[in-house]
């Protein structure tokens, strides 16, 4: 088990996609919007200061980017390999690679948390209490168990060619329409509809709560809560039926 | 108890019978060809032998026990045809990771000596060539220590040299009393490598023996020299001579004991130049009896 997860972090790890996605990116966006917004009020939806805002909205994107990055894709390359064959003919049981593939996926979402966070401590001075860090790291990681369960859903319906833009396509929807790219506030009414169904939106929210000083809403919980479960039945169903013997 | 023992299965695909009710049992200890042309259901065998494909009839048992249950106890070691590596490792990684899996490895240093990788230990596998990486694959598939080895045409990828230093390694993982099935299509190294061929045509079991058992099915080999212009007739009518085949000068006689017929070819008085014994009857044994049932 510790081994498999291992093998899955080295691998990830040490791939240049990776670190650029979900290192990069999201620190660099993170140094250009808190450099080009820099009104003095806080952000009207959610009442936090801009610099402050911008590193949940960036932590939460690169940690929801490295999650779904990390499964889809790599699931339906394996698939299509041989490698998940031949991990079946060994004594690793199948539903030990699932919770591994799903722990570990979780956790590549980390470094960009810490990252974020740590820029904008450096970049823009700002200051949580050590709690609100903790909070913010631990809840970012567990929050990213429904993008897990999307990863795997997609990596077990399509194939190596199709995974990387299907979960492009979901990753940048997912990103856009949860406020993480720009603020909701300055986006249009029709996404704002919608956006508290997404679970990006509620991601980030969890975030954004621990940042303002209190707990997230039992809203968030259960929105995440729901994804979570639906995504899960349906990527258990599809690994399933993509894996069994025929 | 039987290593492997297969039972009376089917598989179609779609109106296609890939397997045809195969029945296969191998004693621990042997090694074993599953001889047959592409196409002849040697991998949907093999993976309904590892519980990778689900036979539609018929059953499977390694030890005793169901394919997976087998594998969970870390009884088996499968080389797959598309077996692919994983990237961003380097060999000791990949071996090392596959051979912790197992309760009671090999030492991870003596699976890299067998699969000669010794030298490419620390290489990533993304930067290995075709044979090396097969020999990844083979080193994986021998890591664990697992008591039945079953490998799907294993040396498809590998040059002549190579091949050789597979087929040595594999026999020092055969030596110590574990079970190998390895599919091929190439009879020479069914006849080079094996204990007991197992030949397959169209999901059936054709033939079962020793590789001399198969050959002599067939009339056994062939004595061949070069005739020239002088005349062929009693050749045919040579003891021990089962058949007469003149073509371009060179005659060509099959027989069951080549040493005799020899013998008795140069008491004729002709004139026997270019003289050799051939063995290609395997081949020729292989054609005969996968064409059979036609």
């Amino acid at each position: 088990m510790w081994g498999y997860l291992r093998l899955e972090l080295l691998t990830v790890l040490r791939d240049r996609h990776y670190l650029f996605f979900t290192l990069a990116v999201p620190v660099g966006f993170y140094l250009l919007w808190s450099s080009v917004f820099t009104a003095e009020r806080p952000d009207p939806m959610t009442g936090l200061a801009l610099p402050v805002d911008i590193m949940v909205s960036m932590a939460s994107y690169g940690a929801l980017g490295a999650t779904l990055m990390t499964t889809g894709v790599r699931l339906a390359a394996e698939r299509r390999s041989g490698w998940l064959r031949q991990l079946r003919v060994t004594p690793l049981r199948a539903r030990t690679v699932v919770a591994v593939k799903t722990l570990a996926a979780m956790s590549l979402g980390l470094p960009a948390v810490v990252l974020v966070g740590f820029a904008s401590v450096v970049y823009q001075g700002v200051r949580l209490s050590p709690g609100q860090w903790a909070a913010i790291v631990v809840l970012l990681w567990v929050g990213t168990l429904p993008f897990a369960a999307l990863g795997t859903l997609i990596g077990s319906l399509v194939g190596p060619d199709a995974a990387q833009p299907v979960t492009i396509g979901c990753y940048f929807a997912l990103a856009i329409g949860g406020g993480l790219w720009l603020p909701l506030s300055v986006l249009p009414e029709a996404i704002r509809d919608v956006a508290g169904w997404l679970p990006s939106t509620r991601f980030a929210e969890l975030g954004r709560a621990v940042a303002a000083g209190h707990a997230p809403s039992p809203a968030a919980g259960l929105v995440l809560a729901g994804w979570t479960l639906l995504l899960g039945a349906l990527a258990v169903a599809a690994y399933r039926r993509a894996s069994v013997a025929r | 108890m039987e290593a492997i023992s297969v039972e009376n299965v089917s598989k179609n695909y779609g109106d296609v019978r890939a397997v045809d009710a195969l029945s296969l049992d191998v004693p621990a200890g042997q090694v074993v060809a599953l001889l047959g042309p592409n196409g002849a259901g040697k991998s949907t065998a093999v993976g309904i032998t590892l519980g990778l494909v689900r036979p539609d009839a018929g059953r499977v048992s390694l030890f005793g026990a169901a394919p997976a249950e087998a594998a969970a106890r870390g009884r088996v070691g499968a080389m797959l045809q598309d077996g692919a590596l994983v990237p961003n490792l380097t060999v000791r990684e990949v071996v090392g990771f596959v051979r912790g899996l197992y309760p009671a490895p090999m030492p991870l240093d003596e699976v890299l000596e067998i699969a000669g990788l010794t030298a490419l230990a620390g290489r990533r596998t993304g930067a290995l060539s075709g044979g090396q990486a097969q020999r990844v694959r083979f080193a994986t598939a021998i890591a664990g220590a697992p008591g039945v080895l079953v490998l799907d045409e294993p040396t498809a990828a590998l040059d002549v040299a190579a091949r050789r230093a597979f087929w040595t390694g594999i026999r020092a993982y055969a030596g110590e009393g574990r079970t190998v099935l390895f599919a091929t299509h190439r009879l020479e190294e069914a006849d080079e490598n094996a204990d007991r061929v197992v030949v397959v045509a169209r999901g059936r079991v054709v033939a079962d023996g020793t590789p001399a058992e198969i050959k002599a099915r067939v009339g056994g080999r062939a004595v061949r020299f070069a005739l020239g212009d002088q005349p062929a007739a009693g050749l045919d009518r040579l003891p021990g001579v089962t058949g007469l085949e003149v073509r371009g000068g060179v005659a060509t006689l099959r027989t069951g004991d080549p040493d005799g017929v020899v013998a008795e070819l140069y008491r004729t008085g002709l004139r026997v130049r270019d003289l050799e014994i051939v063995t290609p009857a395997l081949e020729d044994a292989f054609l005969s009896l996968t064409s059979k049932e036609r």
